[in-house]
Order: C-alpha cells, then sequence, then structure tokens
C-alpha cells in the first residue's frame, strides 16, 4: 500500500468518524442547552467540525490530484524509508503490525490478568513475556530483570508512596 | 519584597534542593539515552510528585527538563544518534570531537553552554514574565479565547508536515479534553454510559499514552536487538587539554553563546516554534559569522556551544507564555502546565497574584537547577556517558513498565492504565500516519479554558455576535490566526510544487508497502 492510499483511507475513516460523533455520539451524550451561555455541544460540535472539513479537504484534495493527474509532493507521497535523502526525525512509516501485537497483547492481558491474579505474578510473566517479544533469549537475564522490577516497583509503591499495588494483596 | 525573600527561601528548603538535586541528575541520565526525551521523562514522573509540595514537585520537573535537554547532548556527542532533534545540531561538530577522542571535551562544552544559555533565559524569564503578566491581567475572556485558538492554529503545526493533520489532531485532542462534566450545566457530556469518564480524561495517563508509550512501541522496532552494541567506546583521551575546556577556549566563544542565547529566548517566547528551531538557527548563525566556516562540522567548540545554548534557553524562555498568558508554548511546558493543574494552580497572570510566594519560590528552583546542572555535569559526566550503552532488551521493558505503573499511580486504577495503552496505541498511529500529537496534546489541555472562555463572552455579551467586533485586540488576534491558517495553506501548497513526483505512479503502487 502506498502512502497516498493510506492517507486517504485515513482522511475517511476520521470523517466517518466525524459524521458518527457529529449524527450520534454528541447530540446522544451531551446534555440539552439549559438556556442561558453557549450549548454544550458548541465546543464539541466545533472540534469535530475542524476534523471533518479538514479530511474532507484532504479526501478532494488526493482525488483531484489523481484525477487530474498532477503531482504530489515526495514528502506527502511516499515513505521516508523509500525516500533516498535522509528522513530527519519524522517517525513517518509503514505500521508494523506483527511488532504492535507482540507489545500491546501482552499489556492489554496484564490490566485484564492483574484484577484477578496477584500483581507479583502477573508482573512477573508479563516481563518475561514482553522481553522474549523484543528479542530477548538469554533466560537468567530475563527473569533476574523480572524479578528486580516487579521487586523495586512493589517496594517503591507499597513502602515509598504508600499504594497498593494493583489487583489480590498477597501481603 | 516579603513574598519574593520568602519565596526564595522556600526554594532553599532541604527537600526542595534534594528534589531539585535528583531532578536534574535523573534527567540528565535520562536524557542521555537514546529514545528519550524531557517531556516524555516529566510524563513518566509526574504521577510521582502527587506526593510532594507544589514547590518541590514543580521544581523536581523542572530540574528533570533542564538535566535532559543537557543528557541530549550526551549520545549525540558520544553516538551521534541526537535522543531530541534539537540536540541534532550539537552532534555536527561534537562527534567529529569524539572521534579525535577529545568526546569529553565535547561534553564540556555542551555543559558549559547548555548552563550558559539557560542561565541568562532564567535570568529573563524571571525580570520580564510578572511585568508583562501584569499587562496580560487587561484581558477579558474574548481576548483568552481569541488567544487560545491562535495559539492552537500555531501550534498545529509542530510535530507533522501538514497543517490540515495538525489542525485534525488538535480538534481530536479538543473533543478528548471535553470529556467529562460540561462546566455551565454540571452534567456528564462525551461520557458513553462509562461512569470512570465521569471525571473527564486525567491528564497523566493520556500523556503518558501519547509521548511515552507510543514512543517506546516506536523505539522497539527500531532498536530491537541493536541498543548496546554501539558502544562509545575510545571515547575520552587521557591528556588533560583534550578533555578539559579552558578558560580561554570558553571565553573566545563568548558572543556566540550570548547570541545562541538571545536566539533561544526569542524562540522559546513564541508558542509553536520549539528548540530544534532555536539550535539549528543559532548554529547556522555562528558558521555564518565565523571566520573558521569552513572548520565547522569538523570539529568546532563555537558549533556545539552555538547550538546548545540556543537550545537550553528555550527551556527558561518557553515558560514566559506559561506565566504571562497561560498557554504551553511546547510539549515540556505543556505537561509542567498539567503538573501545575494536578497541585491547584492554574497557569497564567493570575498565578503571580494568588501565589506569589509560590512562583517565586519556582524562580528560586530554576536557578538552583541551573547550578546543579553545572554540578552534576561537571563531576558526573563519565558516570551518565555509561547510560548510553545501557541494552535494549533491560532498558525498554523497564520503560514499558514504569508506564503501566505510572498511569495506575495517579487513581489506584487499572481503567487508567487502559486509558494509557488507548492512547499509546493512538500515540504510534499518529505518528506513523504523521498526525502531530504535540497538537492533540495541548488542544486537550487546553480545551476546557478555551470553553470557559467562551462561554464566558457569551454569557457576558448575552448572546451578541458581534462581541469580538468590540473588541480590537480580540478582533486582531482572530484575524491574525486566520492569516496563519491562509498562510500555511499557501506556503504548503507552494513547497509541495517545488518538489514533486506523480501520484499517478505512486498510486498504482509504484512503491510496495505493507
Amino acid at each position: 500500500m502506498t502512502r497516498i492510499k493510506r492517507d486517504l483511507i485515513a482522511y475517511l475513516v476520521i470523517a466517518g468518524f466525524s459524521i458518527l460523533m457529529l449524527t450520534w455520539g454528541i447530540p446522544t451524550y451531551t446534555p440539552a442547552h439549559p438556556g442561558y451561555g453557549a450549548s454544550p455541544a458548541l465546543v464539541p460540535n466545533v472540534a469535530v467540525g475542524i476534523m471533518l472539513f479538514m479530511a474532507c479537504l484532504s479526501i478532494l484534495r488526493i482525488c483531484m490530484a489523481i484525477l487530474r493527474n498532477e503531482s504530489i509532493s515526495a514528502e506527502e507521497s511516499e515513505f521516508p524509508e523509500d525516500m533516498k535523502e535522509e528522513a530527519g526525525f519524522t517517525q513517518v512509516g509503514r505500521v508494523k503490525l506483527f511488532h504492535l501485537a507482540s507489545i500491546m497483547v501482552p499489556s492489554v492481558l496484564l490490566v485484564v490478568a492483574i484484577e484477578y491474579v496477584a500483581y507479583i505474578f502477573v508482573s512477573f510473566i508479563f516481563l518475561m513475556v514482553l522481553q522474549y517479544a523484543i528479542g530477548c533469549r538469554k533466560c537468567l537475564q530475563s527473569v533476574v530483570v523480572s524479578v528486580a522490577l516487579t521487586a523495586v516497583l512493589y517496594i517503591v509503591m507499597r513502602y515509598g508512596f504508600g499504594v497498593p499495588v494493583p489487583g489480590p494483596q498477597l501481603f | 519584597m516579603e513574598m519574593i525573600i520568602a519565596g526564595l527561601l522556600d526554594s532553599l528548603s532541604p527537600a526542595s534542593l534534594m528534589f531539585v538535586f535528583i531532578g536534574v541528575a535523573l534527567g540528565v541520565l535520562i536524557g542521555a539515552i537514546p529514545g528519550i526525551n524531557g517531556p516524555m521523562a516529566i510524563a513518566l514522573f509526574i504521577p510521582v510528585t502527587y506526593y510532594m509540595s507544589a514547590l518541590t514537585a514543580i521544581g523536581f520537573l523542572v530540574g528533570l527538563n533542564k538535566g535532559a535537554f543537557f543528557g541530549g547532548a550526551v549520545s549525540a556527542v558520544l553516538l551521534r544518534t541526537p535522543g531530541t532533534p534539537e540536540a541534532a545540531a550539537t552532534s555536527w561538530d561534537g562527534y567529529p570531537l569524539t572521534q579525535q577522542g577529545k568526546g569529553e571535551k565535547a561534553l564540556r562544552m555542551a555543559l558549559y553552554s547548555s548552563v550558559a544559555g539557560d542561565f541568562v533565559s532564567t535570568l529573563v524569564l524571571i525580570l520580564i514574565a510578572a511585568p508583562l503578566a501584569a499587562v496580560a491581567l487587561f484581558m477579558g475572556p474574548a481576548e483568552i479565547f481569541a488567544l487560545i485558538s491562535l495559539a492552537l492554529t500555531v501550534i498545529a503545526g509542530i510535530g507533522t508536515n501538514s497543517i490540515g493533520r495538525g489542525l485534525m489532531a488538535a480538534g481530536f485532542g479538543i473533543l478528548a479534553g471535553l470529556v467529562g462534566t460540561e462546566p455551565v450545566t454540571a452534567l456528564p457530556r462525551l461520557t458513553f454510559d462509562i461512569y470512570q469518564f465521569g471525571s473527564g480524561l486525567s491528564l497523566i495517563p493520556v500523556a503518558i499514552g501519547l509521548l511515552a508509550f507510543s514512543e517506546i512501541l516506536l523505539q522497539l522496532e527500531k532498536f530491537t536487538g541493536k541498543v548496546g552494541a554501539e558502544h562509545a567506546a575510545n571515547t575520552f583521551s587521557k591528556k588533560l587539554e583534550d578533555r578539559l575546556v579552558s578558560f580561554k577556549e570558553f571565553f573566545s566563544n563568548t558572543k556566540t553563546l550570548l547570541r545562541g542565547s538571545l536566539i533561544g529566548i526569542g524562540v522559546g517566547a513564541m508558542p509553536g516554534l520549539g528548540a530544534p528551531v532555536a539550535s539549528f538557527m543559532s548554529y547556522d548563525q555562528a558558521m555564518k559569522r565565523s571566520k573558521n566556516k569552513d572548520e565547522f562540522g569538523k570539529g568546532r567548540l563555537e558549533g556545539i556551544g552555538a547550538s546548545e545554548s540556543a537550545n537550553s534557553a528555550v527551556v527558561a524562555s518557553s515558560m514566559i507564555p506559561l506565566f504571562v498568558l497561560g498557554i504551553p508554548g511546547n510539549l515540556a511546558v505543556a505537561m509542567l502546565m498539567g503538573a501545575f493543574m494536578i497541585h491547584g494552580m492554574q497557569p497564567g497572570p493570575l498565578m503571580f497574584q494568588e501565589n506569589a510566594q509560590l512562583m517565586y519560590g519556582i524562580y528560586g528552583s530554576l536557578v538552583i537547577a541551573s547550578i546543579f546542572l553545572l554540578v552534576i555535569g561537571q563531576f558526573g559526566l563519565r558516570y551518565f556517558c555509561k547510560a548510553v550503552n545501557i541494552p535494549a532488551m533491560i532498558l525498554y521493558p523497564i520503560v514499558v513498565f514504569t508506564c503501566i505503573m505510572g498511569a495506575y499511580l495517579g487513581k489506584s486504577s487499572m481503567f487508567d492504565v487502559g486509558v494509557m495503552l488507548a492512547f499509546g496505541f493512538i500515540g504510534y498511529f499518529m505518528r506513523k500516519f504523521d498526525y502531530s500529537y504535540v497538537a492533540f496534546l495541548i488542544g486537550f489541555i487546553l480545551a476546557p479554558e478555551w470553553e470557559r472562555a467562551l462561554q464566558q463572552v457569551v454569557i457576558i455579551s448575552e448572546h451578541d455576535t458581534y462581541m469580538f467586533f468590540q473588541r480590537p485586540v480580540a478582533m486582531g488576534l482572530m484575524a491574525l490566526t486566520f492569516f496563519v491558517i491562509a498562510r500555511t495553506f499557501w506556503k504548503n501548497t507552494k513547497g509541495g510544487k517545488k518538489q514533486q513526483v506523480e501520484v499517478a505512479a505512486s498510486a498504482a503502487g509504484e512503491h510496495k508497502g505493507d
């Protein structure tokens, strides 16, 4: 997928989201106008309106360019890794879904599991999985990092800040 | 006068001194690690400050930010891997010196220049913020509304190549900032029947997600299995002249440092420009005015001084719009603004009236942080250099887990951790798709104030739509807002024509991607 196509899809998603918010989200979940001051829906409508307007403008621009066979700057149309010159500090690039999932899935599971299983066990397993996901294959190092970090944060939170760690309290 | 003395004495209390010291040391350490920067560090450590007094907390975070700015130079000089964009210009002359075995000398020059720029900038902040704030007090809600509109427009251009995407991000940020209780009716708004949204989205999980977690997701793509492989070997020569910066060498660059500081102050005081602009501008000016232009980029101390004095001067001067108008000019200040709000203060001109003693205490902490930076850098430089070699396998799991626990710490709620993960996910896509997360965050922070000002305008004017026309300053600011948008669109269109590729070829799939 080229960057132009990807951007077009993103603009369409933003436009769709904006329309959904304008027609359902804001009217349903905003209190009625009390009769004085501005309507509670005014600023949300303006914010979403800006998003919709800019998304439509961008879609229009790309469509016009394609229809007229015009050109768009390389900065906008290509991925930095495709360009010959250095990409500078921009982090624009292709989404690496597998990499993203390898971090996000354990993190989400941690949030869910920690409420049922104790912090110490879940954190230890999470850190082991995380290190494996980012390529660490040194078993001893993984165990040491996981145990040390779990213990340090437990001590800091419990005794430093006086905040109970999440999930069932073992001790 | 009593307030000033009391404030300064507060900043000299043992707790305040200790946390400013810890903040600076941590900042240098964190800044030295490639990929971790000041705003990210502030976001991660704000939850820790819940348990501190307001002055100690702000002093700690200011120290953290100052330290991180200098810390960015460490990886730039030793590895040519600037952790932050503003350190890039430092690497141009710093890294060649490292290759010559003069890495320590380059870092010392960076340290002295940072401290010089920071010190001058802090003095300017102290001298002009309060008088300007007194003038700003004459501004009414119409002017504040217009000013925030202008700030959001200017800031929309940061961190993206397209102001259109910046405005979309700002709009999304405003929308997220409005979740919670509506200020006039005091009824829930945009909560989607999720009771945790009733008090609104907390800044901390949102900021940690967008700044830190999404950054780590990206860093892990690049560094997995690589960080730690690149060691700063053969950095330091044992010869004294290759290690230290002599008085003669330092003072021969006085003009450059002063110019860099003034550029940094000017750029920092204007919302939206930021430290990288100051750093590159100062380097460019130093090169143009130097008699030895050809030596720039080959290891000239003047180049390091120009870059570092300018980017460090931005740290204090970027607080001018915050203290005077209550508007954050860049991401680090936006995070500090969040910290002020968490500790019960609304940044803006009223702070000098309502929290005068605290403000002078903060001024004291700013000066103390500069002194600590010099001391810590002078004696701990070699130790901080080791931070650049921490392996990714150890570092990033620590940061990920700290993000999770940091988000939890605020309200002891796993719901906030979920919010953090959601915004980390959104932030990852925002960065990949070139949507400004800076504009999002500043929109998020300023949205309630923007709405409050609008409500006040409407209520005071009794729905008179011509209110803005009766307020020349507000009208001028709104006109400027439209001018900025129009000018940026025009510039983008003009710029786009310079470098062209056939969109048809691109659309046809010339470049195969995901």
